[in-house]
């Protein structure tokens, strides 16, 4: 599989601020690899480091050359937060970013793979958020590009538009298009990803198949009860138990065992409101190896960081 | 062809995008029409009086056409990266394959055009209202529409600047009213070099050119008498306008 893009110890420091520190990943043509971190972790610093709009230090190729080399004619960028001009309408938006390179695609079909061809002719400025980053994606994708680097592309979208967006980016990687994107939905990453990267501190901690760090990371199911739960119950279990504020969580529970620990909650005397049980997730493993960080890599994020770095451009 | 296409595109977008801001047109036109009202028709000329105006009216058309050509540019462009930075269009712009030099050429073809505009208004104003006897040859239309041009490009230089270093579009509209003002009055244009202070050096204005290069031009129809200035004012416009685009911001 031909290497699309080939990062090697990206770092990059605002001022005394470690943003990104020796980051390295590779995108294998076709490939799709989301990734995910809180707030500030360096997910939008990356992003930018891998298009050349922020300077990195380390190797960062694409296609075999240099990111501000690249033939631009191949790869298409959706920024975080990008706002184009609030007073095109959607179409004339999509025609904009079209008239930028030689070739581009049909610009009404491009509408209707991101679901505005009934809107096409509302100003942006009066399309909903939803609407506004499926013009948004639209743009990165008028181009044909090879490589789509999507900085959190479904944020504001409701789900029905977001499962099309999904179907959508589905479609084109089915198609050969290698897909990095960025979000904290994880769901979406679990679903569209070959591979997951979790950023923590400006640091890649964990990057895998989604099954293989669920296994590797998401713990054990959880059987959570919820009411006024007496932690002396906790005794009478065989299963590791931790309380919150809402009630109890009981792990390891298989799900032929459910009916067996209600039983025993039931003869402990527990009035539960609720009961529910899921498998580990891409949710748990998120948790478990984020934790309670606090980012510290995404300028927009970080009010400190955004002003050690306010005088760069 | 690619550059022309791209170059077409970034201008029909910017055009539109600023037809559609009413209040911006509306004040681009009615700036200079306020300005004629003013000075041209309400404090008028009194030629071989004392103090300001008092040159007679055609003596002034140079510096109502400096209005347009220097402040219209630098508010526009500088406001104009300051939004395409605050949005992240910059950020998308430098994956795809239009240029710096090209985004500003765009965004001065459009300020050209409107420009141009406001300016052929502002001729027929200060005609009708204060008299002037303006020359108007093939070759002085020629040379305004120069004139124009080139001062256009100069001040769009500057003001991507402008907005390049500001931190915000309101940094952006202090900043170039600072420039604007200082320059409007001591480069020839409402005030005779005669009123100022002999020490102070008017010839470093670029705008002092255009001044007296419309003035030769409108004064003369002779063309031949604004080549030295215009020549003057294409070197400054050219290194200001590729100090902006390369000033323009690529990265974060």
């Amino acid at each position: 599989m031909e290497e699309v893009l080939v990062a090697e110890n990206v770092r990059r420091s605002y001022g005394d601020t470690v943003a990104l520190t020796d980051v390295s990943l590779t995108l294998g043509e076709g490939e799709v690899v989301a990734l995910v971190g809180p707030n500030g972790a360096g997910k939008t610093t990356l992003v930018r480091a891998l298009t050349g709009t922020t300077d990195a230090e380390g190797r960062v190729e694409l296609f075999g050359t240099a990111p501000r080399d690249v033939d631009r004619d191949r790869i298409g960028l959706l920024p975080q937060a990008f706002s184009p001009h609030d007073r095109l309408t959607a179409r004339e938006l999509l025609e904009y970013y079209a008239g930028l390179y030689d070739e581009s695609r049909d610009v009404e079909r491009v509408l209707a793979d991101v679901g505005l061809s009934e809107d096409a002719g509302t100003w942006y400025e009066n399309l909903s958020g939803g609407q506004q980053r499926r013009t948004c994606v639209g743009a990165t994708l008028v181009n044909d590009p090879d490589l789509l680097i999507l900085d959190e592309p479904t944020t504001g979208i409701d789900p029905a538009g977001r499962h099309d967006l999904w179907e959508l980016l589905e479609g084109l990687a089915d198609s050969g298009v290698t897909i990095l994107v960025t979000t904290h939905d994880m769901e979406e990453a679990h679903r569209l990803a070959d591979r997951v990267g979790l950023l923590a501190d400006g640091e890649l901690v964990a990057m895998d198949a989604p099954d293989a760090l669920i296994e590797t990371y998401g713990g054990e199911s959880r059987l959570t009860v919820t009411g006024d739960v007496d932690e002396s119950v906790a005794a009478k279990l065989q299963y590791p138990t931790a309380f919150t504020g809402e009630g109890m969580t009981v792990s390891g529970v298989a799900p032929e065992d459910i009916g067996a620990v209600v039983r025993e909650l039931e003869d402990a005397g527990v009035n539960y409101d609720g009961l529910s049980w899921a498998e580990p997730d891409l949710e748990a493993v998120y948790m478990e190896l984020t934790g309670n960080r606090v980012g510290r890599g995404d300028r927009g994020a970080d009010p400190e960081l955004a002003a050690a770095a306010g005088g760069e451009r | 062809m690619s550059a022309i296409r791209r170059v077409g595109a970034e201008f029909t977008g910017a055009r539109k995008a600023f037809l559609r801001r009413r209040t911006a047109v509306f004040f681009t036109f009615f700036f200079p029409l306020i300005i004629v009202v003013i000075f041209g028709a309400l404090v008028q000329t009194r030629p071989g009086g004392g103090g300001l105006f008092t040159e007679p009216p055609r003596y002034y058309v140079a510096g109502y056409l400096a209005v347009v050509v220097l402040f219209t540019p630098l508010s526009r462009v500088g406001s104009e990266v300051a939004r395409h930075r605050e949005g992240n269009r910059f950020e998308k712009l430098a994956t795809t394959p239009l240029t710096r030099l090209e985004w500003l050429a765009a965004q001065t073809l459009v300020n050209v055009a409107v420009i141009g505009l406001a300016g052929l208004l502002l001729l027929a104003l200060v005609v009708v209202l204060t008299g002037a006897d303006v020359v108007l040859t093939v070759a002085s239309i020629g040379a305004l529409v120069a004139f124009v041009t080139v001062g256009v490009a100069l001040f769009c230089g500057v003001g991507a600047l402008l907005g390049s270093f500001a931190d915000s579009q309101d940094g952006v509209i202090a900043a170039s009213n600072s420039i604007a003002l200082p320059l409007l009055f001591l480069s020839e244009t409402f005030v005779p070099p005669a009123l100022l202070p002999a020490w102070l050096p008017t010839w470093l204005s670029p705008l002092t050119y255009f001044s007296r290069g419309v003035r030769a031009v409108t004064t003369s129809g002779q063309a031949g008498d604004a080549v030295v200035p215009l020549a003057v004012l294409t070197v400054v416009a050219l290194v200001t306008f590729v100090a902006g685009a390369v000033a323009l911001p690529r990265t974060d």
